[in-house]
């Protein structure tokens, strides 16, 4: 029996792994990253979410909360007239969540599709994770992972799936650590052993204006690939604007720390020198 | 597409054309009716006299560059009765929508072959039969069918004339040989359609469907291939060039909106014998559509379980026009749905697509598929106020609902007495049989049923769901509770409202608490009409269509137990209710697939709303593909998507309650449009418009 978090559900991914693929997302995460557009999916405790664009001020929610800070008790969520405050973050066993997750199977099969494990970071819930798979099997499973985690989680959870997809958001330790919260060596390490390994999986790279679109930058992630047997792509991920929409969901400010308004490089040529299978999504 | 086909799209944007249209006086359009009733003329005269008055005021216009001709430039048609007789006539008659002949689907490929000259030999040997039979009024329809075929070779020659005069040879000798002769060539074919298709508008007839022109048409372009004739670009430009034909005078056609002109083609599906039928020409024609981006003519694609995804994802290529088609039905469901209520194999297989989404069959029926509608809704309204107080167990609500289904049904039957339609000698000439019967198809075809459309399926179905559960199971409200608060539009009983609205389970989620309740429902509306026949011994025909009946039956009913307020839409056709908070599309098609749809066989489609984003690179295409043949091979009968576009989002902005699936593409992830601060919605908004 292993018990996790989980933030959401969504039923047709379209582009995360092959197929029609479900893509649940565990919460929590080890990083920070300034530019994360899922902030909902960084703490690993549950939290009050809140959509304030089609909120009618009608106070409610207020009459009936009780504490200082927000203990996302649920109190103001059935009293809300339009539904839309929810506590995000919904425990379940593995083998429930995969119940909820194989409904519709047959339509993820005959796609050529699965499940796409992605968070958060799905390797900080280890126990739950491999639980979760093993349910799964032998849906085609794809994990998302920052790739931060202990060497002997991230190898066991690249011998049992069959795709991974990881990103490599800067091949700089210290600005790494600057924008993330850590540095990278456990990812570059981790990244030397998925290169190495059977399993399929591909890369993304965050496009971050200013932070790690310089020729440079793109130029060591190659190389870091340039051995790889079983890397099937490089994706290429332009910041957008949009990605501070749901801080104030989870009342947070969103303070990314670059110049959100600055074109982004994208350095194709880099990957394609290397033979490397890029696309920009 | 060349610039010659840019050229002419351009002009038929901006309208150039409508400068040939004559500026006809009403009293002169009035005049005319007068005169006839004066004439004291039977129908059927005055229906020739009419297309012989539009066609002898035709003035003929060549477009600069164009090949394919004939275009208005009488811009309205004249009644044949006054209003007083129209009057008289509804006294004794039933009159469906304008009381002529429309929505039907004709047999073009069979004079479109054999020429008007060969099909007037045919004319005049029956009347030689039905003038030995001493069948006065055969004989009477079938001059006027001479006359009808007269009037339009005599506009044909007058296109000739003015093709000679301004240089275009090539227009002259097409005109030389069709429409008298069979057309040899894929553009006298084309052009021959476009005649025949223009007589019917030209007679009043509406919603002239272009039925399965892959299959029909095909032929011609093979042949023209094969010999070396034309090239697959200058046939795909002729093609392009038709395609914009059915733009030029489509203001001009009667509809509920503009845009609703019931010009459905038919492409794919099964031939006779049962084997997929998908050619060159409906690849042809699926690209056309796509490069063009015209509302007319509308695709649909007949599917079957053989398609392979190739096929689902030329579809998918043009959904992502944001057109709203091509319509998907399949052939799986369709064909033994069709078979079920008593049409043959080979016409079943033969099936098309009338203006919206009812299967009909061309050239041979005259069924009316849009005559009525129940509303689902009103029904379990009237439930509520009836039987629920008195219900003892859901069961015994449900026996309430059926019978208050069936009185509904069988009140419908004698409001459509007598019917009554304006011959159409034209058509006739178009529909199997009409012609060697000397009867108008006015007076029935081959197929004579009736279709019902079924509207407010998914607010019935949960209205019902938040019933069973909560009346029922937990009785968490007493049932005179719920119908107070029903009846006083939820005021004053907000937590019941929210709990009705937000929290009770909901058709569309894959939940079987719901679906099966649609499963029930649906069968209950196929088992009612089971035994029902009109007064021309057709059957009744159950569907999940709505029309704009989704907007009108709003008005007859309040508030509904599934929480939606007075005056609050309900969903139009087959999908889930507009303020219901969905998983995704994947329980959507689940859901949708529950109810055995070979009953509901009259048609109305699953509509999928998806962001365009999703539509974003040949991988996500595909996806969307196997979504859509997902639905079909769980045993849905018909579907359309709309890629959401930018009115859609402005929409949303504005009324976030009606669009919480609108479904976004932000970034690395997807979203719910409403859920977005308003900054970020005009960002989206804005980046649609780019995207344009």
């Amino acid at each position: 029996m292993s018990k996790g978090t989980i933030f959401n559900i969504e039923e047709f991914a379209v582009h995360d792994g092959p197929g029609i693929r479900k893509l649940v997302f565990f919460k929590g995460c080890p990083l920070h990253c300034s530019w994360c557009h899922n902030p909902e999916g960084i703490s690993f405790r549950k939290e009050l979410m809140v959509s304030h664009t089609a909120c009618i001020d009608c106070s409610k929610c207020r009459e009936v909360c009780t504490s200082e800070k927000c203990i996302a008790c649920g109190r103001c969520i059935e009293v809300c007239p339009l539904r839309l405050r929810k506590v995000c973050g919904q425990e379940f066993e593995a083998c429930e969540l995969a119940n909820e997750l194989l409904k519709g199977k047959e339509i993820l099969i005959n796609s050529g599709g699965g499940i796409t494990i992605s968070g958060g970071e799905p390797l900080a819930q280890p126990a739950f994770l491999f639980g979760l798979i093993e349910h799964l099997k032998p849906l085609n499973i794809a994990v998302e992972t920052s790739g931060h985690a202990a060497a002997p989680i991230f190898q066991k959870m690249v011998s049992v799936v069959d795709l991974v997809l990881m990103d490599i958001k800067h091949t700089d330790p210290v600005i790494h650590k600057r924008y993330t919260g850590v540095d990278n060596h456990q990812i570059l390490e981790n990244l030397e052993f998925l290169c190495g390994s059977d399993t399929d999986f591909y890369i993304r790279v965050p496009l971050i204006p200013g932070v790690n679109d310089t020729r440079e930058n793109m130029e060591k992630t190659a190389w870091l690939l340039k051995d790889a047997k079983h890397l099937k792509r490089v994706e290429l991920l332009p910041y957008h604007q949009t990605a501070g929409a749901k801080y104030p969901m989870v009342n947070k400010q969103f303070d990314p720390g670059f110049d959100t308004n600055k074109k982004v490089n994208v350095w194709k040529d880099v990957f394609e020198n290397y033979n490397i299978n890029i696309s920009v999504l | 597409m060349n610039q010659r086909i840019k050229t002419i799209l351009d002009d038929i944007f901006q309208k150039k054309h409508h400068v040939f249209r004559q500026n006809i006086a009403p009293d002169v359009l009035s005049g005319f009716t007068v005169s006839l009733k004066e004439q004291k003329i039977p129908d059927v005269l005055r229906v020739q006299k009419r297309l012989s008055w539009v066609l002898q005021n035709e003035l003929p216009v060549i477009l600069p560059g164009e090949k394919i001709v004939f275009m208005r430039t009488v811009p309205k048609i004249p009644e044949i009765f006054t209003e007083e007789e129209w009057t008289e006539i509804r006294k004794e008659h039933y009159i469906h929508e304008l009381g002529r002949i429309c929505n039907i689907s004709s047999n073009y490929s069979y004079t479109i072959e054999v020429g008007l000259e060969q099909r007037r030999k045919e004319v005049l040997q029956s009347i030689d039969i039905h003038l030995a039979q001493g069948d006065k009024h055969g004989v009477q329809f079938l001059q006027v069918v001479l006359h009808a075929i007269d009037d339009i070779e005599k506009l044909a020659d007058r296109y000739a004339e003015l093709a000679i005069n301004s240089g275009r040879e090539d227009i002259f000798l097409i005109l030389n040989r069709i429409p008298r002769e069979g057309a040899k060539t894929f553009r006298e074919a084309l052009q021959f359609f476009r005649i025949l298709h223009f007589g019917l508008w030209a007679s009043g007839n509406y919603h002239n469907t272009v039925g399965r022109f892959d299959q029909y048409m095909f032929k011609y372009l093979k042949n023209d291939l094969d010999s070396g004739t034309l090239d697959y670009d200058s046939a795909f430009e002729l093609l392009e060039e038709f395609f914009i034909s059915f733009n030029k005078d489509s203001d001009l056609y009667p509809g509920m909106q503009q845009g609703d002109n019931g010009q459905s083609l038919v492409l794919g599906g099964v031939d006779e014998n049962g084997n997929d039928a998908f050619n060159l020409l409906s690849e042809m024609c699926l690209k056309a559509s796509l490069e063009l981006k015209l509302i007319d003519p509308k695709i649909n694609l007949r599917v079957t379980k053989n398609t392979p995804v190739e096929i689902y994802d030329l579809g998918t290529e043009l959904t992502k026009q944001g057109l709203g088609f091509p319509q998907y039905s399949n052939d799986e469901v369709v064909i033994p749905g069709l078979l079920s209520k008593g049409y043959e194999l080979k016409d079943a297989r033969d099936y098309v697509v009338a203006a919206c989404w009812e299967f009909i069959i061309p050239g041979q029926g005259m069924d009316i598929p849009n005559i009525a509608a129940l509303s689902f809704a009103r029904v379990v309204d009237t439930c509520v106020k009836k039987y629920l107080k008195t219900a003892t167990d859901f069961n015994s609500f449900m026996d309430g609902v059926r019978q208050e289904m069936k009185e509904e049904l069988e009140s419908i039957g004698p409001g459509l007495s007598n019917i009554y339609s304006e011959p159409a000698p034209l058509q006739s000439l178009l529909m199997n049989g009409c012609i060697e019967k000397a009867r108008d198809i006015s007076v029935g075809g081959k197929y004579n049923n009736y279709g019902i459309h079924g509207t407010g399926i998914s607010t019935a179905v949960d209205s019902l769901t938040a019933i069973k559960k909560y009346v029922f199971e937990e009785k968490l409200v007493s049932a005179g509770e719920i119908s107070d608060a029903i009846r006083n539009n939820f005021e004053g009983s907000d937590r019941l409202w929210e709990k009705l609205r937000y929290d009770a389970p909901k058709m569309g989620n894959d939940d079987d608490f719901a679906d099966h309740i649609a499963v029930e429902l649906l069968d209950a509306f196929s088992e009612l009409t089971a035994n029902m026949k009109n007064e021309n011994g057709g059957c009744f025909r159950p569907g999940s269509g709505s029309a704009m009946y989704y907007l009108w039956h709003v008005k007859d009913i309040g508030a509904s137990a599934d929480g939606r307020k007075k005056g609050e839409p309900l969903s139009a056709n087959f999908s889930p209710g507009l303020n219901v908070k969905v998983k995704g599309p994947l329980s959507i098609i689940k859901s949708f697939s529950k109810p055995d749809m070979k009953k509901i066989m009259n048609g109305g489609p699953l509509t999928l709303e998806l962001h365009d984003t999703v539509f974003r690179n040949p991988e996500s295409i595909r996806k969307v593909s196997y979504l859509v043949k997902s639905y079909m091979d769980l045993g849905g009968h018909q579907l359309q998507i709309n890629a959401v576009n930018r009115e859609q989002l402005i929409a949303a902005k504005e009324h976030p309650e009606l669009y919480r699936n609108l479904i976004v593409r932000v970034w690395g992830w997807s979203g719910y449009f409403t859920e977005l601060d308003e900054v970020y919605q005009d960002h989206i908004i804005q980046r649609v418009e780019l995207s344009v």
